[in-house]
């Protein structure tokens, strides 16, 4: 059997519908902006987790200096770098033992142009034996010989490239002639990856053809080292600090594994979503100022029900708590509709901004709708605590004498 | 079925002969902008239980002030008021509201009805305060048909019952929990002639069954029905 002020609540939301409606709209809103932007946050999250998590098994090796030149080059140009060195190359190779891949390779961007289009993209130089280590090639086949480059998926339909095409690599000023690279291959898209080797807008060519034209023999870019049993992980990464980083003050290298590249893009996607969640949060400040006004309507307008209620022996906290509960109603309504609303906007709006939806049911993305509910209600609530505190501490004559 | 403190307090208070009102040099005085307003100024009354008991005296004698005394709606400035011999003064906010929700049933000249509800769900109203649950014994519905309301009646919400009706439905729900003392605040002030005098007739039965009656009015011919007048003037009795 419900209680008489939970009737006495939903009687008077019923007789000021349209004032309650209009307030809950406010929660509404306020949930779905809420929820919507959690779960786009979260989802990108678990979209980039997915992806990074393709080479959680690989150790990405860095010089610690600053890198100087390279950048916007034209092939030929003149060019030095403090990458890492042949003999830190060797180090490498003897710290990660012969289970494990090494892989060095150089990197640069680069402009280009194919069939009288300019372009830009990066472009690493990598042995043709390694390229399968850790690439798929879609369509064509590995480099063979010192021209032959591979091209990424995105920038061979962006340019619709095909087989056999010849692009020029550098900028056009008209007077240098450019080397061309002949394409021999399309890779698969790897989208963002753990191993810093983001294929998916980027020329390769064998490290020969990259060294030629680009200089900084010897000189890697960085380093990659494909561990064989993820379990060694740690150990291999251990094994080659100590043996390179041998001055803890002054490392020469910089390594860095799946698991502190992943934490820390996660950990800048989870400032995102809090900062586009605090965004939703405004709005439902405004709604609860608006839950508020309305409550405070309405014990305004009861006053004198509300010296009746105590004349006749009502407690305080009775009346008090018929008016959260009117508050409460308000935050169920709102909250209710608004977890509605925020599966359809939230869906739509995840796979607009995202591209996909696979990650919008998984828990961590859904538990926004029943958490932005669940906010929405306790702001009304919040919201009605002044309005209620008021009624409940009225004179009961001065609430009788009221017109 | 266990006594409620309230209703200890009231029982001991009958058997010890105490009287169930008494005021004992109550002044009442508001501290206005524009000075002290002394509403009620030394009153020392007693009531006792059964009694019939009419507040006469021309606005602004103090009868209203008074009356919220006497419904612990208030406490005097100075001076005591007992309510089955215990003293107001020394009450709790909640002790005060469960000694008006037991002891006293109030009738208003406007009825006062909650429009919210049905006119059974106001009679029921003071039950579920009382019993923290709702009426399954039929007893609101026996009230309202004591005082000439019936089941079909007692469905409609207050503005759709006439001013008699409703007057009877507040005096059902100021009887619904058997309180030792009615407080009516000129009920027939919003009624018809005809219609009062109905009123009044139910009032006579209740006290003929018992109650305590104190009625406030300023009509003689309403005041008639009381077995003692008690007449107000500045704040003061001046006839008793």
């Amino acid at each position: 059997m419900r209680d008489i002020f939970f009737d006495l609540s939903v009687r008077s939301v019923k007789l000021n519908f349209l004032r309650s409606l209009l307030a809950s709209i406010g929660i509404v809103i306020g949930v779905v902006a809420i929820s919507s932007m959690g779960m786009l946050g979260t989802n990108m999250q678990l979209q980039v987790k997915d992806q990074l998590s393709q080479g959680a098994n690989t150790l990405v090796i860095t010089s610690d200096a600053v890198r100087i030149g390279l950048q916007g080059s034209t092939p030929s140009a003149s060019s030095s770098s403090s990458g890492i060195t042949k003999t830190q190359l060797l180090k490498i190779k003897q710290s990660a033992g012969t289970d494990n891949k090494v892989i060095p390779l150089y990197r640069t961007s680069t402009e280009f142009t194919l069939r009288s289009v300019d372009g830009r993209s990066s472009i690493y130089g990598i042995a043709p034996g390694d390229v399968t280590s850790f690439l798929t090639i879609d369509n064509g086949t590995n480099i063979q010989w010192v021209n032959d480059a591979l091209v990424g998926s995105s920038i061979a339909s962006n340019f619709n490239l095909k087989i056999g095409d010849r692009i020029r690599i550098g900028k056009a000023n008209g007077t240098e002639s450019r080397p061309m690279v002949h394409i021999v291959g399309i890779l698969k898209a790897r989208g963002m990856t753990s191993d810093n080797v983001n294929t998916d807008n980027a020329i390769i060519v064998s490290r020969d053809w990259y060294t030629d034209h680009y200089g900084g023999v010897d000189q890697y870019s960085q380093v990659n080292v494909i561990v064989k049993n993820i379990d060694t992980l740690s150990e291999v990464k251990t094994a080659i600090d100590s043996k390179i980083n041998t001055d803890p003050k002054t490392p020469v290298i910089r390594i860095q594994d799946a698991s502190s590249r992943l934490s820390s893009i996660t950990s800048t996607l989870g400032t995102m979503t809090t900062f586009i969640l605090a965004i939703g949060g405004i709005s439902l400040l405004v709604a609860a100022t608006s839950i508020f006004n309305v409550m405070m309507m309405s014990v305004n307008e009861r006053i004198q029900e509300i010296g009746i209620l105590l004349s006749i022996g009502t407690e305080r906290g009775e009346v008090r708590r018929m008016f959260l509960y009117e508050a409460l109603i308000l935050g169920i309504l709102g909250g209710c509709v608004g977890g509605v609303c925020s599966l359809v906007i939230g869906y739509s709006v995840v796979s607009a901004m995202i591209g996909t939806t696979a990650y919008f049911f998984l828990p961590e993305s859904i538990v926004y709708i029943p958490g932005g509910m669940l906010i929405g209600m306790v702001v009304c609530v919040i919201s009605g605590l002044y309005p209620a505190w008021r009624a409940s501490n009225m004179d009961p004559i001065d609430a009788l004498r009221s017109e | 079925m266990a006594l409620s403190e309230t209703e200890k307090t009231v029982r001991d208070a009958g058997m010890n002969e105490t009287p169930l009102i008494r005021l004992a040099d109550v002044s009442k005085v508001y501290h206005l902008e524009s000075g002290d307003f002394t509403a009620l100024d030394h009153i020392t009354l007693d009531i006792r239980e059964g009694e019939f008991v009419a507040l006469v005296g021309p606005s602004g004698s103090g009868k209203s002030t008074l009356m919220n005394q006497l419904g612990i709606l208030d406490v005097p400035t100075t001076g005591e008021l007992y309510m089955a011999g215990k003293n107001v003064a020394g009450m709790t906010i909640l002790e005060r509201t469960h000694m008006r929700r037991d002891m006293i049933g109030y009738v208003f000249q406007k009825f006062y009805l909650i429009p919210l509800l049905s006119a059974y769900e106001n009679v029921e109203y003071p039950l579920i305060l009382k019993h923290k649950k709702r009426d399954t014994t039929g007893k609101a519905e026996a009230v309202l048909n004591s005082v000439g309301i019936d089941k079909e009646m007692s469905l409609h919400r207050p503005s759709q019952l006439s001013g008699g009706e409703q007057q009877r439905v507040a005096i059902a729900r100021a009887l619904v929990n058997d309180p030792k003392i009615l407080l009516c605040d000129e009920p027939t002030g919003n009624l018809d002639r005809k219609t009062g005098f109905q009123i009044m007739e139910i009032l006579v039965g209740l006290h003929s069954e018992g109650k305590t009656v104190i009625l406030v009015t300023h009509d003689p011919k309403i005041a008639e029905y009381a077995k003692r007048t008690i007449t107000l003037e500045d704040g003061r009795i001046v006839a008793s």
